[in-house]
């Protein structure tokens, strides 16, 4: 059965990632190099396995459009980049097929040892969420 | 209910529950989720008729329900998740969700007690009052019960999924053991007036078909479910219209249900040359030796002796040490019984009525007598304490 593991980033985390300065320490070269070994390590360990269905990152908040109705005039609203600095956002994703959430969750648990600044890693979490099956959990009761 | 749709939601209740804990966690709230989902199948499938994929239908409804029992649950501590590190090798995949379910409830931090009430409860598919009836506890005693064993599997972070094979055989024999006590709870009650509680047992051995039918390779699960099919098919001869117990050498073997003895025997002979043998199979074997029996002088002892004598090496129990003197007894003579009871400690009821047995066989109704009240004042089972009364009485010479 699948599940969706993700991760969370705000927009400060991405501009740290980045190098630029936030007030915060910023990330050295190495360790942005030392995280993006780990993730490719991670991501091929789990292909090898036959249990990575696909994944991904996604690129920073501010890089966000959000379209929404206007009840009124019955068109779509478009903003940018709607997210204040500190709102935490998907910003990557792993769908897994596995035995069961058991495994799923041990899967996501491997992301606790992701090199990362002290700060970073002190706040770091995943989520592990089962996905819908197409047909059978949409059955009526 | 009508009893075709029960037999139904019983057989897709561990596959249900199965399927829900591996799929979302949670195996304490879940067992209630499925519980209500099945209520809900019972009131409604009898009026809109059965969906077209029951076991789909319920594995929803009962996910739905899940998903509401959590979010009903909002004071909840967070729940603080251990993780077992990888295991060494993983065991096959491809296991039906109702044998890990089989394992969970029989995992080796819950009390005997309570892994027999959760086997019943969530494998079985049978009510919390159900379960108190057939284990003759309170219904709230069992509630509790099985809510401390619920929050210990939680606490316990057991994963949901089959044990891995350097742990497999430990913790299958937990299973077993399992088994057989919920099925020797229900043959040979230790409490109450009614001597069998020919459901529990009938029950155990819907469960213990379960297990043969999901490890249909392993020879002691096919060895225990040949030991129950050939005891449980004795039941009918072994109490007398009121209530009192037949030994087996009196019981009228035409009450004996052939098909269950046909059934265990074919079981135990495809088993025992299969694999290693243990000590299901051989009870088993034994008690197919006396079932082939067509009255008890046939009784073939000397095999039975010999088989005991095999059952020796693997479990030297005080009661396993206890049957193997009476073999010996019954293929040599009390004499040589007798001395190998004197041997075998003194705990139980069973050792005063087979010392009894052997002395009065070896011609001394005194000691006889003594020995059959001895046992008489031990036993927790009312007939028991009636049938071993009446043999003493019938030594006093009246």
């Amino acid at each position: 059965m699948k599940y969706m593991i993700l991760t969370y980033g705000t927009q400060l985390d991405y501009d740290e990632m980045g190098g630029a300065e936030t007030g915060r320490p910023a990330w050295t070269p190495e360790e942005a190099a030392a995280m993006g070994e780990f993730m490719a390590a991670f991501t091929a360990k789990l292909a090898e396995s036959g249990e990575l269905v696909e994944t991904r990152a996604l690129a920073a908040p501010v890089l966000t459009r959000r379209v929404a109705p206007d009840l009124r005039s019955g068109l779509p609203v478009v903003t940018d980049g709607p997210y204040a600095e500190t709102q935490e956002v998907l910003a990557g994703y792993w769908i897994v097929d596995v035995d069961g959430i058991d495994r799923a969750t041990e899967i996501a648990a491997m992301l606790n040892d992701t090199p990362a600044p002290a700060h970073v890693r002190a706040g770091a979490y995943a989520d592990v969420r089962p996905l819908m099956d197409e047909r059978a959990e949409l059955l009526e009761s | 209910m009508i009893a075709p749709l029960g037999d139904l939601l019983r057989e897709l209740a561990p596959q249900v529950l199965g399927a829900v804990v591996r799929r979302y966690g949670h195996f304490d709230t879940a067992e209630d989720a499925v519980q209500e989902a099945l209520l809900t199948a019972a009131r409604t499938w009898p009026v809109r008729g059965l969906p077209d994929n029951p076991r789909a239908w319920l594995i929803t409804v009962a996910a739905r329900r899940l998903t509401d029992l959590l979010r009903a649950d909002e004071a909840r501590r967070r729940r603080e998740w251990t993780f077992v590190a990888l295991r060494d090798e993983p065991a096959p995949r491809d296991v039906d969700d109702s044998l890990v379910l089989l394992f969970l409830c029989c995992h080796p931090a819950l009390s005997v007690p309570a892994q027999l009430s959760l086997t019943l409860k969530a494998v079985g598919g049978l009510s919390t009052a159900e379960v108190a009836r057939a284990l003759l506890v309170p219904e709230p005693a069992i509630a509790r019960r099985i809510t401390r064993a619920k929050a210990a599997i939680r606490d316990s972070g057991a994963p949901f999924r089959p044990p891995s094979r350097a742990e497999w055989d430990d913790r299958l024999a937990v299973v077993l053991r399992v088994l057989y006590l919920i099925f020797n709870e229900g043959y040979a009650s230790t409490a109450g007036p009614s001597l069998q509680r020919a459901e529990l047992a009938a029950e155990a051995i819907r469960l213990a078909r379960l297990a043969h039918r999901l490890l249909p390779t392993d020879a002691e699960v096919t060895g225990l479910l040949a030991l129950m099919l050939l005891t449980h098919a004795r039941r009918a001869a072994r109490t007398a219209a009121d209530g009192a117990l037949i030994p087996m050498d009196a019981q009228d073997r035409t009450l004996w249900n052939a098909g269950e003895i046909a059934e265990g025997i074919a079981l135990i002979t495809a088993a025992l040359p299969s694999g290693p043998v243990g000590p299901y199979q051989l009870q088993a074997a034994i008690a197919a030796v006396h079932d082939e029996a067509p009255d008890a002088a046939a009784t073939d002892w000397p095999q039975i002796e010999a088989l005991y004598g095999l059952l020796l090496r693997i479990d030297a129990s005080p009661v396993v040490r206890l049957n193997h003197a009476v073999a010996v007894a019954m293929a040599r003579g009390p004499a040589a019984g007798l001395a190998l009871l004197d041997d075998v400690p003194a705990a139980s009821h069973r050792w005063y009525a087979a010392r009894a047995h052997l002395l009065e066989r070896a011609g001394d109704p005194a000691g006889a007598r003594e020995a059959y009240l001895a046992a008489a004042a031990r036993t927790a089972s009312l007939p028991e304490r009636r049938y071993l009364r009446e043999r003493a009485g019938r030594l006093t010479g009246e």
